[in-house]
């Protein structure tokens, strides 16, 4: 990992000072233990505040579509995806972009190191990959997980750890070995529900969202200028955050991203209340797969989902 | 329940839901049916013409083309209180503007499914071709989607118990 960052550094200055780019996006550490940050830079001195270490969760290609001008950017499998998405929409021209790609290993999620550790996140000293195993430095000792017990369920299902589209890459491509079972775990339990328990599932959770819209701003699938939430001509959605209407804002916000939701897994990170948003975008994903064969961010000469249809396909629910 | 002719304008399609849901009865289903102009809701003119009989439980917002139809209008009718919602179109192959019904198709299903997922009983959600010229098939349609609304029952989905207030009321 640490060979990677320093190429990453060299990297970065290199398109930086020959002019190829004129921002960089990576991630810095953040402000307290175990996490990182975005960095948005056009200063080449900045470069050595880069970093790649197993907490870069956010999907930096989010702020592609804001910046102006070429961007050297970032990515890891599921960002990169993302990338090919919006490229796909006409959102992202692909000459416009130079890929750094990181064959990523996973993420590790605090919350489940806390769950095996017993202890609390600043109660840990280091946390470390060693092989393909994870060890945790605690109170002078050592203890070994395997990635099952501390990786993002999201990652465990990784289907395209090597970035899918990429003009730099630090490091060898990975194989997938994508784990179904580990990463479908919170969506089999709601299978195993009937349709009222899974109402009353969904009922329970919304009604601790605090309409913040973390999850939409964090998603690089939701481009749009103006969110439907935000429109009152009419008001489709009341602003107050009432589980009804809470509810209503996360379907429409996954009809909408169908097609382009990669599984990054950024909405359930992001959200403060913790709803298992992924539960829902990790199903939009299978149905779009089951119904049309079509999986997000894999081929940027794909036509985009919503935009094309097929002569014969799913209609035995219409009369 | 009279049909309306209601224009395209989103606001129209919103204050049309609101007209149907202030109607106060004894419980019968109600379903909020989204016509395609050129087909289905012609196909609704013919019934009538040709003196069909079929259920009146259904109120009738017409739309351009069945691909107008957005999954929020779906979901808002559940919201507002809507025991069933229908979408009718052109059949594949016959769209006045040659493929909005297979863009609706496509977004419908996923709709439907993913509502499903969501626990809402998969009979709320319904849909049909049905053409200019197949007044019967409208009258056999709307019947007995009102049929399998009725086993289901009222739509509690959106109910609030906690302020006792009627889902419809929250718009």
């Amino acid at each position: 990992m640490k060979e990677m960052e320093q190429r990453l550094q060299k990297e970065a200055r290199a398109l930086l000072e020959q002019g190829k780019v004129d921002y960089i996006i990576g991630f810095e550490p953040g402000s307290l233990k175990f996490t990182t940050t975005p960095l948005i830079t056009k200063d080449k001195e900045d470069v050595e505040r880069l970093v790649i270490n197993p907490f870069i969760v956010n999907n930096l290609s989010v702020f592609l579509t804001e910046l102006q001008g070429r961007v050297g950017i970032v990515v890891k499998g599921c960002d990169s995806r993302s990338i090919v998405s919006l490229i796909q929409d006409n959102k992202v021209v692909r000459e416009d972009v130079v890929i750094i790609g990181i064959p990523c290993t996973g993420l590790i999620d605090l919350s489940k190191v806390e769950l095996v550790t017993g202890k609390d996140r600043d109660e840990l000293d280091d946390i470390a990959w060693q092989g393909d195993k994870i060890t945790v430095r605690f109170d002078g000792e050592e203890k070994v997980f395997p990635t099952e017990e501390v990786l993002f369920d999201n990652c465990l299902g990784c289907e395209c750890p090597t970035p899918q589209e990429y003009d730099i890459l630090l490091g060898e491509p990975r194989p997938a070995a994508p784990n179904l079972t580990a990463s479908r775990k919170n969506l089999e339990k709601l299978d195993g529900m009937s349709s009222e328990e899974r109402w009353d599932f969904w009922k329970n959770e919304f009604s601790r969202c605090i309409r913040c819209y973390a999850c939409r701003n964090v998603c690089p699938a939701c481009f749009c200028k103006r969110c439907f939430v935000e429109e009152s001509e009419p008001q489709w959605v009341l602003p107050v955050p009432r589980w009804q209407d809470n509810l209503i804002f996360q379907v429409i916000r996954n009809i909408h991203v169908a097609g382009r939701c990669t599984d990054c897994g950024e909405c359930e990170r992001a959200c403060p209340v913790n709803i298992p948003l992924r539960s829902l975008s990790k199903r939009m994903y299978e149905l779009v797969d089951e119904l049309f064969q079509f999986k997000a961010g894999m081929d940027k000469d794909a036509v985009p989902l919503m935009t094309h249809y097929e002569l014969e396909e799913a209609e035995d629910f219409i009369r | 329940m009279l049909l309306p002719v209601v224009e395209y304008l989103p606001q129209t399609v919103l204050s049309r839901l609101e007209i149907y849901m202030t109607l106060e009865s004894e419980w019968e289903p109600r379903i909020v049916g989204f016509l395609c102009k050129w087909c289905s809701y012609a196909g609704a003119d013919l019934a009538g013409t040709s003196r069909k009989k079929y259920l009146p439980n259904i109120g009738i917002v017409k739309v351009p083309c069945s691909g107008r139809v957005d999954p929020l209008f779906i979901v808002k009718g559940l919201r507002m209180g809507f025991d069933g919602v229908l979408v009718s179109g052109c059949h594949p192959g016959d769209c006045h503007y040659q493929t909005g019904n297979y863009r609706a198709r496509r977004r419908l299903a996923i709709t439907k499914e993913f509502l499903e997922y969501l626990g809402v009983e998969p009979q709320r959600i319904q849909a049909s071709w049905v053409s200019a010229s197949e007044g019967a098939k409208f009258a056999e349609v709307v019947n007995e989607v009102t049929r399998e609304v009725r086993e289901i029952g009222a739509n509690r989905l959106f109910a609030d118990e906690r302020n006792g207030t009627k889902a419809a009321k929250g718009s």
